[in-house]
C-alpha cells in the first residue's frame, strides 16, 4: 500500500468512525461499522489507525469526505465493484441516520 | 458426569431401601425368584465394580483424617492405599467381596433391556448407572481431583456399600441367593470410613467431574420467534470454539451489542434487573467495539461464527415488540450470555498472548532510504500488549468476562435421601380394620 492510497484510507476510516459515534440510533451505529468493517475486509485488515482528533464534526462533510474517500480507492488499485458495494452501504447507512 | 450417574445410583439404591417384603415383591414361584435373584445379583456386581474401581482410582488422594502424630516424616501415615485407613480397608473388603461372588456382572445387553419388574428395574437401572460411571470416576478423572472430592467419592462408596449389605440381609430369603463375602466386615468398614471422610470439609464439585456430552450445532429448521434467537445464540457458542480472526471477531461483537440492546425491552416487562444487567452488556459490547477500530489482525478463522451472530441480530430484528419472553427463556439467555462472554474475554486474552492481534499503524510515514525506486510505507506492526492497553484490559476483565459467582456446591438431596433410606424404619402394619 502507497503512501496516498493509505492516506486515503485513513481519512475514510476516520470519518466512518465519527459517523458511527455520532449515529443517531444503535442500528445506524451498527451499519456504519459495518461499512468500516467491510473496508478493512477489502484492504485485508491492513489498514491504516484513524486519527480522530483532526475530523470535522459536521455530519454532512463527514459523509461527503467518507463517499470522496471511499470513491477514490479505485485508483489505487482496489476492486470498483468492492467499492461501489461500499458506497452503497455507507448510502443505506447515512439514509437512515437522517430519516 | 458423576453428579448425575452418581445420583441415579443413590435413587435407586434408596428407593430399594424402602422396599420390603421382598420375596412378595419378586412374586412368583422359587425358580422364578431364584432366576430374579441371580440376576439382582449379576446387576449388585456391576455396583460392587464400580465401587472398587472408584476406590482404587481414588486411592492416592484418600488419606487418613484420623492419623496419629508420626515423628519420622519419612514415613507414610495414613497415606493413599494404605490399608490401615479406613477407606483402605474399605476398598480391600470391596475386591473381597467381589472376587468372591460366582455372579458374573450384567452384560451390556442385561443393564440396557427393561425388565418391566418393579424391583429387578431398579437394580438394573443401580448397575446402568455404575456402568456409566466407571467413565467419572476412572483413573484420568482422578488424576484430576483434589483431596476434597475424592473424599466425597470415598463417602458415596461407603454410603453405596451400606446399602448394599442392608439389602443383601433383607434377600438372603431368596432361593439360591449369595450372601456378600464377609458383609458384616464390609458394612463396619463402610461406616468407618464414612466416618473418617466426614471429619473434613468435602468438596461436591466432583459432581461437575466426569464425561459430558459433546455440546452441538442445533440444527433442521429455524425454532419460531425468540427460541430462533436463542438457538443462533447456541450455536455461536459451539461455533466459537474455533479462534476467529480480528474482523469476525468484530462482527460478533456488533452482533452482541445489538442483540443486548434488542432484549432489554424484552426483558424489562418481565426482570427489570436482568434489563439494567443486558443495557450494561450493550454498552460494554459498545466500548469494545470502538476499541476493536485500532485493532487488526488475519490470524483464525470465525466465519460461520460471524454469520450465526448475524442470524441472531435479524431475527430478534424480525420479533414483534409485544412479544412475551418466558422467564426460563430469560435465564436461558443469561445462560448463554455468560457462556459468550467469558469465551469472548478469553479469545482476545489469548490472541494478544500469541501475538495475533496488531495495532494500525498511526499516519504511515515514508522511507526514504529503502533503496527501490518507489518509496514503500513504513510498515511497523506493533502487537497488541497487554501492558500497553490499560483501557482494554479494563474492558476485558473488569466488565467482559462474568463475575465468578458460583453458589457453593450442595451435596444434593440423593445423599441424604439415601443416609435417611438406610436408617428408615417400615411403617408398622395396618389391621385394616380400624375405625
Amino acid at each position: 500500500m502507497l503512501l496516498p492510497h493509505a492516506h486515503t484510507l485513513a481519512q475514510a476510516r476516520t470519518c466512518l468512525v465519527a459517523l458511527a459515534d455520532a449515529a443517531s440510533s444503535e442500528d445506524v451505529s451498527s451499519a456504519y461499522e459495518h461499512v468500516l468493517i467491510e473496508l478493512d475486509r477489502i484492504h485485508c485488515d491492513e489498514s491504516p489507525d484513524i486519527y480522530l482528533d483532526a475530523v470535522t464534526q459536521d455530519q454532512a462533510i463527514q459523509f461527503e469526505i467518507a463517499t470522496l474517500a471511499i470513491e477514490g480507492l479505485k485508483g489505487y488499485g482496489v476492486d470498483a465493484l468492492s467499492v461501489e458495494l461500499v458506497l452503497w452501504m455507507l448510502e443505506d447507512a447515512y439514509s437512515q441516520d437522517c430519516a | 458426569m458423576y453428579g448425575e450417574t452418581g445420583t441415579a445410583m443413590r435413587q435407586e439404591l434408596a428407593g430399594l431401601l424402602r422396599q420390603h417384603r421382598v420375596q412378595q415383591r419378586l412374586g412368583g414361584p422359587p425358580e422364578a425368584r431364584e432366576e430374579a435373584g441371580l440376576l439382582i445379583r449379576q446387576y449388585r456386581q456391576n455396583v460392587l465394580l464400580w465401587c472398587s474401581q472408584a476406590m482404587r482410582a481414588t486411592s492416592p488422594l484418600t488419606f487418613s483424617n484420623l492419623a496419629p502424630a508420626q515423628p519420622n516424616p519419612f514415613r507414610a501415615v495414613g497415606g493413599g492405599g494404605n490399608a490401615a485407613t479406613p477407606a483402605g480397608e474399605l476398598a480391600r473388603a470391596l475386591e473381597r467381596a467381589g472376587q468372591q461372588s460366582t455372579a458374573l456382572p450384567a452384560t451390556s445387553e442385561q443393564v440396557t433391556t427393561p425388565t418391566g419388574h418393579d424391583v429387578i428395574e431398579r437394580w438394573r437401572e443401580s448397575a446402568r448407572a455404575a456402568s456409566l460411571a466407571e467413565h467419572d470416576t476412572a483413573s484420568e478423572v482422578a488424576e484430576r481431583m483434589t483431596a476434597g472430592q475424592a473424599q466425597v467419592v470415598v463417602g458415596d462408596v461407603a454410603a453405596i456399600t451400606q446399602a448394599l449389605v442392608v439389602l443383601d440381609q433383607r434377600y438372603r430369603n431368596t432361593p439360591g441367593w449369595e450372601q456378600l463375602a464377609q458383609s458384616a466386615r464390609l458394612g463396619w468398614a463402610s461406616l468407618a470410613a464414612a466416618l473418617d471422610v466426614n471429619l473434613r470439609q468435602p468438596d461436591y464439585t466432583v459432581d461437575e467431574l466426569g464425561w459430558r456430552p459433546k455440546t452441538k450445532i442445533i440444527e433442521g429448521p429455524v425454532k419460531e420467534g425468540i427460541l430462533g434467537v436463542l438457538q443462533a445464540e447456541h450455536n455461536l457458542i459451539v461455533r466459537m470454539k474455533s479462534f476467529p480472526n480480528a474482523t469476525n471477531l468484530r462482527y460478533i461483537i456488533d452482533s452482541q451489542r445489538l442483540l443486548s440492546r434488542r432484549l432489554v425491552p424484552f426483558a424489562a416487562r418481565i426482570d427489570p434487573r436482568l434489563a439494567e444487567v443486558w443495557s450494561d452488556r450493550a454498552d460494554t459490547y459498545a466500548t469494545l467495539q470502538q476499541q476493536f477500530r485500532r485493532i487488526g489482525g488475519r490470524l483464525g478463522k470465525g466465519g460461520y461464527a460471524a454469520a450465526e451472530g448475524a442470524n441472531a441480530v435479524s431475527r430478534i430484528k424480525a420479533l414483534p415488540t409485544d412479544t412475551v419472553v418466558e422467564p426460563r427463556v430469560l435465564g436461558g439467555f443469561q445462560l448463554l450470555f455468560n457462556k459468550l462472554d467469558r469465551r469472548i474475554a478469553d479469545v482476545i486474552e489469548d490472541g494478544i498472548d500469541r501475538c495475533a492481534f496488531l495495532h494500525r499503524v498511526t499516519l504511515p510515514r515514508v522511507v526514504g532510504d529503502s533503496g527501490g525506486l518507489v518509496a514503500p510505507v513504513r510498515e511497523r506492526f506493533m502487537p497488541v500488549n497487554s501492558a500497553a492497553n490499560p483501557e482494554l484490559m479494563e474492558t476485558i476483565r473488569g466488565r467482559l468476562r462474568p463475575r465468578q459467582g458460583r453458589a457453593t456446591p450442595t451435596p444434593g438431596p440423593t445423599r441424604a435421601d439415601l443416609h435417611a433410606a438406610l436408617i428408615h424404619r417400615p411403617e408398622p402394619r395396618t389391621s385394616g380394620l380400624e375405625l
